[in-house]
């Protein structure tokens, strides 16, 4: 027994790099979930290049729990940042149908007399989801209001997250980060020291040598604590964005769009300080993308669409875009993130070898960049209108052979197959489905054990409730404005 | 919908097979196609026996069961069935070790941490009550008490779940009543003859040695071992497990109860395999399952009939099999349930599990007259998981452990594991990480159970379980602890329990009162 390391207190510090939206949620979660035994140090430097904006601006309803694990409430972002509420992503003009629909956040669907919930649809031949969903319905009209905990109706199966500015949604994580503890340190890293494959000492520019025994690279896609351990970055497809602020006017409704266009496409996402648009295109198109942007972009960047092949090496574990970029077309970037997170604190090492970690750290962030690659590529099946350099290379990528299960069940017989652990769940499977207007050959014949016209009586129900329900509701502006109200004078 | 229209549903559905699988395929298909045109036919031959060696259980049967909307006290007097908590497993890490892997949590996470890792904290700082006694399944087998789980989630005595040991050949016969019921048609007979088409090869029809031809647009081979459409007629073909799982023989054997009834299996491990004790209400039911490259069959006899607990009730069945699985399924328009899918031994319950899988599947994706190729290809996709997982976890009790007293258990330590194995074993063994997946039938409690059984205990924990101070915790988790010992003692005796709720089998000599068993001899 005296040979082994003292469990559970070999790591004594951890160091976390970086200055953008990865750095600010790694630090404050780290520092608030370990033991006070380990330190958290944050060394807050400028990223190289900033590419926060291929965050986009929605994030899903698992920002919640994520935000209290990281130490910051609900109130603390809608009170300190520009946030505002989402239903998810509507989805405009998009493929060969020029297909509009909300890509929205929703529990599980019931199941009816043993049916899944969109087979009776297939069986009447009913092509649009959309109408039978709340969020989607409130999306459309701009209206918001937080789904009961314990209800019941369509309000209570909805599922709602944010719409954010990745440079100000930040803000309260540094402030949970050093209130939990972290130590801050505000300069930026001058050289890397690595030793056998492993991350010796970090020197600083005003001098300081900073070590640790583990290290968390957040510094985007330049990776600066990865690379020099000879991790290459990914090869993919070469997208660019650009982001502009338009402060001022009413709140907007609770639902990024997001429209297909020639170059690429541009989202509109609602803030409570304006809207924030964000054009994405291919490198070839920038001057009719730019054009169609209008306003002087406030950030700019230009990435690789993928992943690298290893998050982390000896003794450093890249997060957010230093181990890989997504395309911002839903909220997988942010959810891959915070998941990553998460996952780093199942991880923290518990002896210098570090290979398990690695290992599985490394499998299960390859499995869900993989996941969210295939919800995206799914996108593209279709037929754009555009021939262009945006469109071509976006379904030049491969097929990945899961995705390719999925469309075939589906369209086969509505099938949802599933695979271990996805970020996606059904629910966001089936919307796409239906959003893109996939239609399946067949459908479950128990469906058929219902007569008819009940089925489709019921469903006409639903889709009354709905509707009268959303026209109850509040609108997105008039509901933040009260919450705001409220929660100022609870002094949150 | 032109494809459906075209392709039509299947209107004729013929099981090939009377056992456990055939009765339960025809059972669950005659439910759910009940009031639809679809005529289901079930072959069997009084002549050919079944194994029906599949006596215990996994929690998941009480779902079929309960979709089939068949009650509880019923099935168990029908059955002379008993509860089950867990199995009990003797001699596995080293000889005179035992452990209960039970059906149920070891105490709850805090913050997303999982309770074995404060478990494992407080063991390192000297703390040596076993993980155990943080679980209410466990405390309740051991004391030999049995009350219905809570369905509250926030309840401690909702943290356990329960199966049967049941008489599967009963099972089989009570589903057999259910199905006719239903509408099912079942013929006496024997296959002689396997009619193709000529285009597709598909079955078109058997022909039964009295003569009679049935046709059906889809066949459910539950022929057993033998698949006789699967294997005979199609050539699927077998993927060979035994480099992994060596044991290709088992004797079985029911005897007289001795000693209180217990609501749990009993698996002991033996010199070239191991041995299972399954109490029942009437009897008990015994089998040894071995490796024939170390010890002969007779021997292997031998050792069990000396290793009976009262005097025996029937002859020894001897069974050969080989581990593994079916290379598919599902085959043109047969698919294989049950013994002609694929072969792991009984060592976790899960023969009937892996039927029921079977059968769920191929409700989900039950094809029409076209056959989608598709929709095999699925099923194929999911039964191979379903048989690997099980697969990985059975060989998780064979290599995590310190035997090596038999020329078996040295074949054991030597062997290269799969991939998937491997890297859950190395996991566990740097920091109590359980890798978890999503689709498989045992959870992470399953495999600490058996970890930690085993004594495959951790180097270290996760160091978020130091979070919380150490006295504190050691409070909590005594309050726990307490909680646990007090649930446990207030449910009623396993038996007192099964007459309670009207289950006990009036033919059942042996749910005899506490007070009689204790003046009982033993074996």
């Amino acid at each position: 027994m005296s040979d082994r390391p003292v469990p559970g207190t070999f790591i004594s510090r951890i160091v976390v790099c970086g200055g953008g939206l990865a750095a600010h949620l790694a630090a404050a979660a780290l520092a608030r979930q370990l033991p006070r035994s380990i330190q958290v140090v944050w060394v807050k430097c400028r990223d190289p290049r900033d590419t926060d904006l291929f965050y986009g601006g929605v994030v899903g309803p698992t920002a919640y729990s994520f935000n209290l694990l990281a130490g910051v409430s609900e109130p603390r972002l809608i009170l300190g940042t520009d946030t505002a509420f989402s239903w998810g992503t509507r989805f405009d003009d998009w493929g060969e149908n020029h297909r509009s629909w909300v890509q929205c956040f929703h529990l599980p669907f019931p199941v009816v007399g043993g049916v899944l919930y969109h087979q009776h649809l297939l069986r009447l031949g009913v092509g649009e989801l959309e109408p039978l969903l709340l969020p989607a319905a409130a999306a459309r009209r701009g209206v918001f209001a937080h789904p009961p905990e314990n209800g019941s109706g369509p309000l209570s199966r909805a599922e709602y997250g944010y719409q954010f500015n990745p440079y100000t949604y930040r803000e309260p994580f540094a402030a949970a980060a050093t209130s939990s503890g972290a130590q801050l340190i505000a300069a930026d890293i001058s050289e890397v020291e690595c030793r056998e494959g492993r991350i010796a000492a970090l020197r600083l520019a005003d001098g300081q040598s900073v070590t640790g025994d583990l290290f968390v690279d957040c510094t985007g896609v330049d990776a600066r604590l990865l690379t020099p351990l000879g991790v290459r970055a990914p090869e993919g497809r070469r997208l660019k964005a650009a982001l502009s602020h338009h402060p001022g006017g009413k709140l907007g409704p609770p639902c990024r769009t997001l429209m297909a266009r020639d170059f690429g496409w541009q989202s509109e996402t609602s803030l409570q300080s304006g809207r924030a648009r964000l054009t994405a295109y291919a490198p070839e198109s920038e001057a009719p993308a730019l054009a169609a942007h209008g306003a002087t972009p406030s950030h700019h960047a230009e990435v690789v669409i993928g992943r690298r092949d290893v998050a982390w090496a000896g003794n450093c574990v890249a997060l957010g875009h230093a181990a890989g970029v997504l395309e911002p077309l839903t909220h997988a970037p942010l959810l891959i993130l915070q998941r990553e997170i998460e996952r780093l604190l199942t991880l923290i090492p518990v002896s210098p070898d570090m290979s398990v970690e690695r290992r599985e750290f490394n499998r299960q962030g390859a499995a869900d960049h993989r996941h969210a690659e295939n919800f995206h590529r799914a996108l593209f099946e279709t037929q754009s209108p555009f021939d262009t350099a945006y469109w071509l290379a976006a379904r030049a990528q491969p097929l990945h052979e899961m995705l390719a299960v999925k469309l075939t069940q589906f369209a086969s017989r509505g099938l949802l197959v599933a695979f271990d652990l996805e970020p996606f769940n059904a629910e966001e499977w089936t919307i796409q489905h239906f959003g893109m207007g996939r239609r399946a050959a067949r459908y479950d014949r128990l469906a058929d054990q219902q007569p008819m016209a009940e089925a489709r009586a019921a469903f006409q129900n639903t889709e009354r409730e709905i509707e009268k329900l959303v026209t109850s509701m509040p609108s997105h502006s008039e509901y933040l404005a009260n919450l705001i109200r409220y929660l100022k004078q609870k002094q949150w | 919908m032109p494809d459906q229209i075209r392709n039509g549903p299947i209107e004729s559905v013929c099981v090939l097979g009377g056992g456990t699988a055939g009765w339960m395929t025809a059972a669950a298909l005659s439910h759910k196609f009940k009031g639809q045109a679809v005529s289901i036919r079930l072959i069997e031959s009084d002549e050919i026996g079944t194994v029906g060696v599949g006596e215990a259980t996994l929690p998941h049967i009480r779902n079929f069961n309960s979709a089939l909307r068949i009650g509880e006290p019923e099935l168990m007097k029908a059955t002379e069935a008993t509860l089950k908590l867990g199995i009990e497993f003797c001699d596995w890490g080293r000889i005179g070790d035992r452990y209960i892997h039970p059906f149920g949590d070891f105490g709850s996470e805090l913050n997303g941490v999982p309770f074995h890792q404060f478990w494992l904290r407080l063991r390192e700082l000297g703390d040596s009550t076993r993980l155990d006694e943080y679980s209410l399944g466990i405390m309740l087998a051991e004391m030999g008490r049995f009350t219905s789980p809570a369905t509250d989630p926030s309840r401690l005595e909702s943290t356990f779940r329960y199966a049967y040991q049941f008489d599967a050949t009963r099972y089989a016969r009570f589903l057999r009543r259910y199905s006719e019921a239903n509408g099912v048609v079942r013929t006496e007979g024997k296959v002689v003859e396997v009619r193709r088409n000529a285009d597709n090869a598909f079955v078109e029809s058997v022909r039964l040695d009295r003569g009679d031809s049935i046709a059906a647009d889809l066949f459910v081979d539950c022929s057993g071992f033998r698949g006789l459409l699967i294997e005979k007629e199609l050539a699927t073909g077998y993927e060979d497990w035994t480099q992994w799982l060596p044991c290709n023989r088992a004797v079985a054997i029911p005897c007289e109860t001795r000693g209180p009834l217990m609501p749990f299996t009993r698996a002991t491990a033996r010199k070239a395999g191991w041995q299972w004790r399954i109490p029942l209400q009437h009897r008990v039911g015994n089998g040894h399952v071995y490796c024939s490259d170390f010890i002969s069959d007779d021997e292997a006899t031998e050792f069990l009939l000396a290793n009976l607990e009262g005097p025996p009730l029937a002859a020894p069945n001897k069974l050969h099999f080989k581990t593994g699985r079916r290379r598919l399924f599902w085959n043109k328009n047969v698919v294989a349930i049950g013994l002609s899918a694929g072969f792991l031994e009984p060592l976790e319950s899960t023969s009937i599990h892996l039927i029921q899988d079977g059968i769920t599947e191929l409700i989900q994706l039950f094809p029409d007259r076209g056959f989608a190729q598709s929709d095999a290809d699925e099923y194929n996709r999911r039964m191979g998981l379903n048989f690997e997982r099980v697969r990985d976890f059975l060989l998780l009790h064979y290599v995590a452990n310190q035997r090596d007293d038999s020329p078996m258990w040295l074949h054991f330590q030597n062997l290269k594991l799969p991939d998937s194995l491997q890297e859950k074993l190395e996991a566990w063994l740097a920091r109590g990480l359980i890798i978890k997946y999503e689709f498989g039938v045992f959870l992470p409690p399953s495999w600490i159970a058996v970890l930690l059984g085993q004594n495959l205990v951790p180097r270290g924990h996760d160091p978020r379980a130091d979070a919380v101070p150490a006295d504190l915790l050691a409070k909590n988790v005594a309050a726990l602890r307490r909680d646990v010992l007090a649930a446990a003692q207030k449910a009623p005796d396993h038996a007192a329990y099964i007459r309670q709720v009207g289950a006990a089998s009036e033919t059942a000599p042996m749910v005899a009162p506490p007070s009689t068993i204790v003046d009982r001899p033993t074996a």
